[in-house]
C-alpha cells in the first residue's frame, strides 16, 4: 500500500511532465488526437501483480503533433521494483509497462467528423524499443519492433475502439523473448450528470479488455522449444477526468482466461494510473 | 487643392478598408468531443492576432468568437485553425462589414481579404434590399471543404443592418 502512495506522490511531485492519451482509455489501444505542434505529456504509474510478486513502475510519456494527423511519441520508465519472473505482456497496449524505452509514430490515416463531438477515426502505429535492463523474466532481452493499428468512435456520450497489434524482439546472447500479438476492445460511456460544457469538468467511464497471445521465451539450456503460445484474456473498469489542459485516467485489469504454456507466469491483476497534461 | 484631394481619397480609401472586416464569428466545429480538444482549439485560437473573446462549446460544437475593431481576420485563418486541431469546421454565422459589389449579375461583400457571394437561399426581400456600397448583415457561410479553403465563400444573408 505504501508503494502505492508512493507512485502517487512521485506522479504528482512530476506532474509537470505528464501526458496523457486524450479522450480514451488507459489500456486499450485507441486514436489520440493533437494539434499540429501540440504536446502532450503524461506520467503513469503502474503495477502488474503475479502470484508470487508484484512490480511497480513509473512512465513518462511525450507526444509531439507532427501535423494534426501525425504523432511521434517518446516513452521511458522508472523502474520501482522489478519483477524477478515477469509475465510476457506489453502491461498496457499504448505504452509498456516493462522496462523500455519506446519510441513510436502515431499516424492517424483515416478521419470523419461527421456531427457535434463525433468522429470515426483510424491510427496505424509504429514503434521500436530499447530495453533498460539487461534480462527480463530470466531471459537476455534485446531491442524490439512493434506495429498497431486502432480504429474507433467517439461521441459526447459513447466511445469505442479496437484494435490490434504485434512486437517482435531480437535476438540476445542467443536468447529471445516471445513475440507478443495483442488485441483490444474498449467502450466508453459519459453519463448525463459529467455532460457539463467545457470548461467544466469531463468524466467517462471505460470497460477495457485486453487479448494477448504471447509466445515462449527462448533462453540457454532449454530443454525443448515448443513455439507454443499462451492466450491471456483481462477485463476491467477505468476512468478518465478531464479538466482544461489536465487529465487523469485510472483503472484495473483482472485476467478472465489465462491458458498459459509451462513455465508462463500467471497474473493476479493489473492496475495503472495516468496523470496528462497538453501544452 | 490636389494635396487635399489627395488627402481626402487616402482617408476615403483608409476608413473602408479600417471597416471592412468580420465582426463576429459562430463557428461550427464537428469532431471535438472531450475538454482538452476544446481548450486546445481555445489556446489556438487566442493566440491570433484580433480577436476580443474566445468561447468554445463542447456541447454546442461551437466556437464563439467576437472580434476586435480593427482586426485583419479572415474567417479562413479560422477554419484553418480548427483544421490544425484535427477537428472539421463547418458552416459558420457571421456577421460581416464590407462592399457590396456586383459581378457579372452576382452580388459579392468583399472585406478586403475575403469575398463573401451572396448564396441564392437568401431570401428575394433581403435581395430586394442590397444596393452596392457598404454595408454590415449577418449570415451562414456554407461550409467548404477543409483541404480546400480559399478566400471566397457563399453567403446566405439573414439579417441586413
Amino acid at each position: 500500500m505504501k508503494t502505492y502512495f508512493l507512485i502517487l506522490g512521485i506522479g504528482l511531485l512530476t506532474l509537470y511532465q505528464v501526458e496523457a492519451q486524450g479522450h480514451g482509455p488507459i489500456y486499450g489501444l485507441q486514436t489520440p488526437t493533437l494539434a499540429k505542434g501540440g504536446i502532450n505529456m503524461n506520467v503513469a504509474g503502474m503495477s502488474i501483480a503475479t502470484e508470487d510478486e508484484t512490480s511497480y513502475m513509473l512512465r513518462h510519456t511525450l507526444f509531439y503533433g507532427l501535423t494534426e494527423d501525425l504523432q511521434i511519441t517518446l516513452t521511458t520508465p522508472t523502474i520501482i521494483e522489478r519483477l524477478e519472473k515477469a509475465p510476457r505482456t506489453r502491461g498496457n497496449n499504448m505504452m509498456p509497462a516493462n522496462g523500455d524505452i519506446e519510441a513510436a509514430l502515431w499516424y492517424r490515416f483515416f478521419s470523419n467528423a461527421f456531427g457535434v463531438g463525433k468522429r470515426f477515426e483510424s491510427t496505424a502505429i509504429l514503434g521500436v524499443s530499447a530495453p533498460t535492463e539487461d534480462i527480463r523474466g530470466q531471459v537476455n532481452v534485446g531491442n524490439s519492433i512493434l506495429g498497431a493499428i486502432s480504429t474507433g468512435y467517439a461521441s459526447r456520450t459513447w466511445y469505442a475502439w479496437i484494435g490490434g497489434g504485434y512486437q517482435y524482439y531480437f535476438e540476445k546472447n542467443y536468447e529471445q523473448l516471445g513475440d507478443l500479438p495483442y488485441a483490444s476492445a474498449v467502450v466508453g460511456y459519459r453519463p448525463n450528470i459529467f455532460m457539463g460544457d467545457y470548461p467544466k469538468p469531463d468524466w467517462r467511464i471505460f470497460i477495457e479488455s485486453l487479448a494477448e497471445f504471447p509466445g515462449d521465451n527462448k533462453y540457454t539450456g532449454q530443454a525443448n522449444f515448443t513455439d507454443e503460445r499462451s492466450k491471456k484474456v483481462l477485463v476491467g473498469p477505468s476512468f478518465l477526468g478531464l479538466y482544461g489542459a489536465w487529465g487523469i485516467s485510472f483503472g484495473a485489469l483482472f485476467p478472465v482466461v489465462q491458458d498459459l504454456t509451462p513455465g508462463a507466469v500467471k497474473e493476479n491483476y493489473r492496475v495503472s494510473l495516468n496523470l496528462s497534461y497538453w501544452l | 487643392m490636389k494635396r487635399i484631394a489627395l488627402i481626402i481619397v487616402v482617408m476615403v480609401v483608409g476608413s473602408f478598408s479600417s471597416n471592412a472586416q468580420i465582426q463576429k464569428i459562430n463557428q461550427e466545429v464537428f469532431g471535438m468531443d472531450c475538454a482538452p480538444c476544446a481548450y486546445g482549439l481555445e489556446r489556438g485560437l487566442k493566440k491570433m492576432d484580433g480577436l476580443e473573446s474566445v468561447k468554445v462549446s463542447l456541447n454546442d460544437g461551437k466556437a464563439y468568437l467576437e472580434l476586435a475593431k480593427n482586426n485583419n481576420l479572415s474567417l479562413r485563418q479560422i477554419q484553418e485553425e480548427v483544421k490544425k486541431n484535427g477537428f472539421s469546421a463547418k458552416k459558420a454565422e457571421i456577421a460581416i462589414n464590407g462592399k457590396l459589389v456586383e459581378q457579372d449579375g452576382t452580388y459579392i461583400i468583399q472585406t478586403g481579404k475575403e469575398n463573401f457571394a451572396i448564396a441564392d437561399e437568401t431570401s428575394n426581400s433581403l435581395r430586394s434590399r442590397l444596393k452596392p456600397g457598404v454595408l454590415t448583415v449577418k449570415g451562414i457561410v456554407q461550409d467548404e471543404e477543409d483541404d480546400n479553403l480559399t478566400n471566397n465563400w457563399k453567403l446566405k444573408i439573414i439579417q441586413i443592418y
